[in-house]
């Protein structure tokens, strides 16, 4: 990757540098992609959630750009070892930031329908998840444009807190809804969009460990810090 | 020594994603070269080499031209002798008996280790008599015998169907790809344990390398081969464990996915990347 000596053959290096560099773009998309679905739930602001859904469309292009293109090395260049694994991680990773792009746009689309209910409880835990998930994908999109697989490793461990903060909400929401039939829909919603932003997590986790993978030829460990229990949880009212 | 090379300690010896998921188990070695030195005159072109072939399995050595590749090849069969000022050092371990040693008789070593070259080299005579003529030399057959023995070694060259009705006419007549299945077929008939191929398929069309790279994955069940190649697909598919030459030295050797995908060695990873050669 970016500290090998050149290839012999000039524009290898270049397809190379074009695959990372279309994959930083969707990266940047997808970024800007979160950032916008968070504004259009924590300000209420229908403008950002039209712009979110209208962005998939230039990341679901890019992702067949980047398909294309590893099917084109892999038959051109046939390429090896850390070219290989690189050329294969692309192909992992256009897959991951894809869906985030779809996660992004679906909490979106839930955004404009909750705009039309007052908000059952504070929002607080849901920008405190929002924050963390954006962070992760900032740090994970940087990895990506510097080989770090150091940066990639400190991702992959965080995203215990992500779910951690989506249990909490997963419980709350269920209180609320429990409290008053009418938070039903709004909270609903509202649990989706905890379920999506967690799930963008897992993907921005699937990344660092491509990345990981990609930069160092060793595999991380099977068992990954995950804590999202709410699949088990069960919450009864109290009699 | 043990020589087995299994998927578990490839895990611990911190071998890449791969390899732990692959099923290659090295075998024990049926050739163990041991601190192999070779002098050119003064020029050393192998620098204290180690490394196992395993039995019946396929060693792939790849490496850019003037790495000890080929030099290693010429080692395990004494070509070298031929040549005044060339010479080796160091053990080729065959069951106990030293290769490199004075005391070995050449003409049982070259039995039992053949050797394949890289343009085909039929003898100018009929397809039969390619055949028979190495068998004569080591062992005594009735006609029917040796044409069972003919018969035989070109079905496992995979060259039998295509000349079994014309093995009375010349061998230069056949096609390069057939003429090269005609030499291995001919190494082949004098029942080797160990076959050395010296680029077999760099002056081969595509489909006749696929049918030595078929041959390849056939013959190993009952040999012992050692194949030095140029082309990386045909090592990557056709060897269990390929080892990588630079300058004379043995850099890595690991089981072929593992080297293919994560080497451990930047001269490796440089080489099968091509970035430099």
């Amino acid at each position: 990757m970016s500290e090998q000596s050149e290839h012999l053959v000039k524009s290898f290096d270049q397809d190379l540098k074009r695959l990372t560099d279309m994959l930083i773009r969707m990266g940047g998309i997808v970024e800007n992609q979160v950032a916008l679905a968070a504004e259009s739930i924590m300000d209420r602001n229908a403008d950002a959630a039209t712009k979110t859904v209208e962005e998939d469309v230039k990341v679901d292009a890019l992702e067949r750009e980047v398909e294309q293109y590893v099917i084109r090395m892999l038959a051109l260049r046939q390429p090896m070892a850390a070219d290989l694994r690189l050329v294969v991680a692309a192909l992992k990773v256009t897959g991951d930031l894809e869906r985030i792009g779809d996660y992004a746009a679906n909490v979106a689309k839930r955004s404009i329908v909750l705009a039309q209910f007052p908000a059952p409880y504070s929002l607080g835990g849901l920008a405190h998840m929002v924050n963390l998930v954006q962070e992760q994908l900032k740090s994970i999109i940087d990895a990506l444009g510097s080989s770090d697989s150091e940066k990639a490793l400190e991702v992959w461990r965080s995203d215990r807190a992500v779910d951690d903060i989506y249990n909490t909400i997963f419980r709350e929401l269920i209180t609320y809804m429990m409290e008053d039939p009418r938070n039903i829909t709004p909270c609903t919603h509202l649990l989706f969009i905890a379920k999506n932003l967690e799930r963008i997590g897992d993907h921005t986790t699937n990344i660092a460990e491509t990345i990981y993978y990609s930069v160092k030829g060793e595999v991380l460990p099977d068992v990954r810090p995950k804590g999202d229990t709410s699949a088990y949880a069960v919450v009864r009212p109290s009699e | 020594m043990s020589t087995t090379m299994s998927g578990q300690q490839s895990q611990q010896s911190g071998y890449g994603g791969v390899q732990i998921h692959s099923s290659t188990e090295i075998n024990a070695a049926k050739i163990s070269i041991e601190n192999v030195d070779f002098f050119y005159g003064d020029n050393r072109a192998l620098k204290s080499v180690n490394l196992n072939l395993p039995d019946r399995q396929v060693t792939g050595m790849i490496g850019p031209s003037g790495c000890g590749k080929s030099t290693l090849l010429r080692v395990l069969n004494r070509m070298y002798d031929l040549y005044p000022g060339q010479r080796a050092t160091g053990a080729a371990m065959m069951d106990g008996q030293n290769i490199i040693s004075p005391d070995t008789d050449l003409n049982t070593l070259r039995a039992r280790i053949g050797m394949v070259f890289q343009k085909p080299t039929p003898f100018p005579m009929t397809i039969y008599d390619n055949i028979a003529f190495g068998v004569k030399l080591h062992e005594k057959l009735s006609k029917s015998q040796m044409d069972e023995r003919v018969e035989w070694s070109l079905t496992r060259g995979a060259l039998w169907t295509e000349v079994k009705d014309r093995l009375q006419t010349s061998a230069m007549g056949l096609s390069g790809g057939q003429q090269q299945r005609l030499c291995i077929a001919r190494t082949i008939a004098v029942r080797p344990e160990v076959i050395l191929l010296d680029e077999p398929t760099s002056a081969l069309d595509p489909i006749s390398t696929l049918k030595i790279e078929e041959l390849i994955d056939e013959l190993k069940h009952d040999f012992t081969i050692a194949i030095v190649t140029h082309n990386m697909q045909l090592a990557a598919r056709c060897a269990d464990q390929v080892a990588f030459f630079y300058l004379g030295e043995m850099v890595e050797v690991a089981p072929a996915a593992q080297l293919f995908t994560a080497p451990k060695e930047k001269r490796t990873q440089d080489y099968v990347t091509g970035r430099f050669g």
